[in-house]
């Protein structure tokens, strides 16, 4: 590489095709041999009021007397900007090369190069625009930290290690995205963690062919296991730092992506669904109470409106008899077979569900009252949908908002049901229930299977599962989540 | 590099015993009524006797190669592997429809009366493809559901008929000829096919014990033992006049106004007709080395179900698909006589190797 800063500048705009973010600002150094440094940067991605107070100014205001340039760069780097003011900055490194350049100034560095002299500073001003710290909306808890993830990679790395102040917690770098150079961070307790586990999870992460990885989202899907079901999702994600800590702990491995507050976390196995942060915080009858009450939840948003449907249509006589009347006399008035009608219901009810999060805030109300009255209560008094069914369909749907992590397959397979029931009855049911298990059973996180501790059956876990055992009992032993993977290779 | 899954020997030997249990949920004037309960509690343990000493063969060459017996064969000739595999192929063609053809026939008779058995066999096979797809080790998972489906149903069925028990002296009495003890002994050994299925996926199971199949034979005398007592002091004369008795067995339990129990019990067979078919189906794929093969599974599963079309409309094909002396000659031939000789087979090579 040439070392002239024309050279180098041409050099930049061709790579950046002109763009006209890219800013290289020229500065005469004090000198009597006439040094003309330059300061290059991303408009928008550094601070540049530190960046001229700290820096430019101290730089201007040295006098380098007779130095040569590669003189004048060894007192730019071990004495103007290594003053004090400049490493409270978040990065100083020099280095060389013309890809450092490019990685270091569209990471929000400014870099400082002298006329003449290869080598270059990095100084990490950063001074973009972003969301403070707050607390996630999609992870609300009664007690807890309020703090979430930010979009900075490097403000959520902070979070992580101010909960743990331990050596052993390790943060890995790795790029992600072949235009977006997307900074990723696997993190990660050495003594916790299966090296398998990390090796597996390196491996998925190199063979990703995205052009550019926006959101932690984009990588999911490459971090899956090959070959099983996709209904459940084996990669778990938080907003909080507080979970993804605990996770840790246990042996996990958490992806942080810059730019997006949502942080990866495998292997998800399916009972952490339904662990809560409050669990831990609650008393231990109340936390056990809670979980016991989210797998009723879980499985009356499946089953119900499919159990409804068959046993209207095959098999009346379970139910009891004033029940059986009172629907009878409902369904009688109604246009439509049971089974259509409760498919119709859950989908509409889905559909206002998606109009109500597009909305604008201000007009939440009206589709509420068009919801609530006109479909709701117009419908059943027009005869058009039985009143039964429609209690039914809203029950499922309040229940599986309780475990909300799981909506996206709950919403799926109570369809399937529904449809199932409808057509085979109580039979339908079954046979629909052993193939979705057998596809659960199937299923692995980076090898580790999606339903362990239940089946392969843990007694030990089983503290943690359907019911949550007190601190003492928690912490005399923890499982780590490497424990359950059975994959042996021959 | 080949990657493979091994799992516990414990949870193998558990859906192993929840397939042997099956085979009491499907029974259909099987056990000799002539039979008094002793006698018939008798002919219950030598059956599982019988079903015990089949694991043995298996367990010798799980003790010797650490592998099973298709992992033996694998070594041999070409001609040779092909030759057993077809001989595993039609035992394990022919389970399945020894448990797909009562089912059917149960679940048309007694539950939907209006429902085609050969669309019901259709699904049901549809859905065993998919799972033998998946692999022995999913299957063996499926099985710890199936056990919580088997306790709660078996607790029900027991506790709901505990109201009904009415103790009749006669029951204890030793009465029934020798012809209908060896009948009942030759029913009560069926359980044996789950030997020849160990036989083949032995090698998956690792931490292996003796013990563990002595318990699962255990165990699914314990469940027969239960459904016999109940059957007989519970329901009684009525339930020997009935087909599928224990299916009526789950049809008079009730707790005060609850009932309904028969639904449970369907539920429970088609789960396990389900898991034995899906396992018979994985093992077949095995026996020609083909595991995890969808067109390969769906080939045999097709062949199942032509074998039920042609037996749904003639009887004597039915007849010889449902005959438990046929199924159990089968399973001592696959269970035992192979790997013995097997067995054997190497101990002399490996004494002339000496």
């Amino acid at each position: 590489m040439n070392n002239s800063l024309s050279e180098l500048k041409s050099i930049l705009q061709t790579r950046f095709n002109n763009s006209a973010d890219l800013s290289i600002r020229y500065i005469s150094l004090r000198s009597d041999q006439k040094i003309t440094a330059a300061v290059i940067t991303i408009e928008g991605m550094v601070d540049k009021e530190e960046l001229a107070q700290v820096a430019v100014n101290g730089l201007l205001a040295y006098d380098f007397k007779s130095s040569n340039a590669n003189e004048a760069f060894n007192i730019m780097l071990y004495s103007v900007l290594a003053s004090s003011d400049v490493t409270s900055f978040s990065g100083f490194a020099d280095f060389s090369g013309i890809e450092q350049l490019i990685g270091y100034i569209t990471s929000g560095f400014a870099v400082f190069a002298i006329d003449g002299v290869e080598r270059m500073i990095a100084v990490g001003a950063q001074g973009y625009a972003f969301r403070s710290v707050s607390e996630p909306e999609s992870e609300v808890v009664q007690r807890g930290a309020r703090e979430g993830f930010s979009e900075p990679l490097r403000v959520n790395m902070s979070l992580i290690r101010r909960r743990i102040k331990d050596p052993d917690l390790v943060f890995e770098q790795v790029t992600a995205g072949e235009k977006s150079k997307t900074q990723i961070m696997l993190c990660y307790l050495q003594s916790a963690v299966s090296q398998k586990l990390l090796d597996k999870l390196r491996k998925r992460l190199d063979n990703c062919d995205l052009e550019t990885v926006l959101a932690s989202g984009y990588l999911t899907e490459y971090l899956e296991d090959p070959h099983t079901s996709r209904l459940f999702s084996g990669v778990g994600i938080s907003e909080r730092p507080d979970t993804v800590c605990g996770k840790l702990t246990e042996g996990r491995i958490a992806v942080i992506v810059d730019g997006t507050p949502a942080v990866i976390i495998v292997p998800r196995l399916f009972v952490e669904e339904f662990q809560g942060v409050d669990d831990y915080s609650n008393r231990t009858y109340y936390a056990s109470f809670i979980r016991v009450l989210k797998y009723l939840s879980f499985f009356i948003s499946i089953y119900l409106p499919a159990l409804y449907t068959a046993l209207a249509q095959f098999h009346p006589e379970y139910f009891p008899t004033w029940i059986l009347i009172k629907t009878a006399n409902s369904l009688s008035r109604t246009p439509l077979p049971v089974t259509l009608e409760a498919l119709a219901v859950t989908f509409v009810y889905e559909i206002m569900k998606e109009a109500g999060l597009r909305i604008p805030k201000s007009l939440g109300h009206a589709v509420s009252i068009v919801g609530a009255l006109v479909i709701g209560e117009s419908a059943v008094s027009a005869g058009i949908i039985s009143s039964s069914t429609l209690m039914v369909a809203a029950t499922a749907a309040i229940c599986s908002y309780v475990t909300s992590p799981l909506y996206p397959p709950v919403t799926v397979l109570r369809f399937g049901f529904i449809a199932v029931g409808g057509i085979l009855g109580l039979w339908g049911i079954v046979l629909a229930t052993a193939l979705v298990l057998i596809s659960l059973c199937s299923k692995t996180s980076l090898g580790v299977p999606y339903l362990s501790s239940i089946s392969p059956f843990s007694l030990r876990a089983m503290r943690d599962v359907f019911v949550r055992s007190s601190w003492r009992s928690l912490s005399k032993h923890t499982i780590k989540v490497q424990n359950f993977a059975e994959t042996e290779e021959k | 590099m080949r990657s493979e899954v091994r799992f516990s020997s414990k949870r193998l030997l558990l859906t192993l015993m929840l397939c042997a249990c099956s085979v009491i949920l499907l029974q259909n004037y099987s056990v000799p009524a002539e039979l008094s309960f002793t006698l018939k509690l008798c002919s219950l343990l030598l059956g599982l006797a019988v079903c015990f000493i089949c694991f043995l063969p298996a367990v010798l060459l799980k003790k010797r190669s650490g592998g099973d017996l298709l992992s033996l064969v694998s070594r041999r000739s070409m001609l040779e592997q092909r030759a057993v595999g077809v001989f595993y192929a039609v035992y394990f063609l022919y389970a399945s429809l020894y448990f797909l053809t009562p089912y059917c026939d149960m679940f048309c008779k007694k539950y939907y009366p209006d429902a085609s058995p050969c669309l019901v066999a259709f699904l049901l096979l549809a859905c065993c493809v998919y799972a033998a797809f998946k692999g022995a080790n999913a299957i063996t998972r499926f099985g710890i559901f199936l056990f919580v489906l088997a306790m709660l149903t078996n607790i029900l069925m027991f506790g709901g008929s505990v109201s009904s028990l009415r103790f009749d002296s006669g029951a204890w009495a030793i009465e029934g000829g020798a012809d209908a003890f060896a009948r009942g002994v030759n029913y009560f050994a069926t359980p044996c096919f789950i030997a020849a299925i160990f036989v083949c996926l032995a090698g998956e199971a690792r931490l292996f014990k003796l013990r563990h199949p002595l318990i699962a034979v255990a165990l699914t005398g314990l469940k027969f033992a239960l459904v016999l007592f109940f059957i007989t002091f519970a329901v009684g004369e009525y339930a020997q006049r009935q087909e599928y008795q224990t299916f009526v067995l789950s049809r008079v339990a009730h707790f005060g106004s609850f009932a309904g129990v028969e639904s449970f019990y369907m539920a429970l067979c088609t789960m396990s007709v389900f898991m034995i078919i899906s396992l018979l189906l994985c093992c077949l794929c095995k026996s020609f080395n083909k595991s995890g093969s969808l067109p390969f599974t769906a080939s045999f599963a097709v062949a199942a179900f032509v074998l039920h079309f042609i037996a749904a409309s003639n009887n004597s094909v039915k007849e010889i698909l449902t005959d438990p002396l046929l199924l159990n000659i089968f399973s001592i031939c696959a269970s035992v006589v192979v790997p013995l000789l097997y067995y054997f087979r190497s101990s002399f090579e490996r004494s002339r190797h000496a």
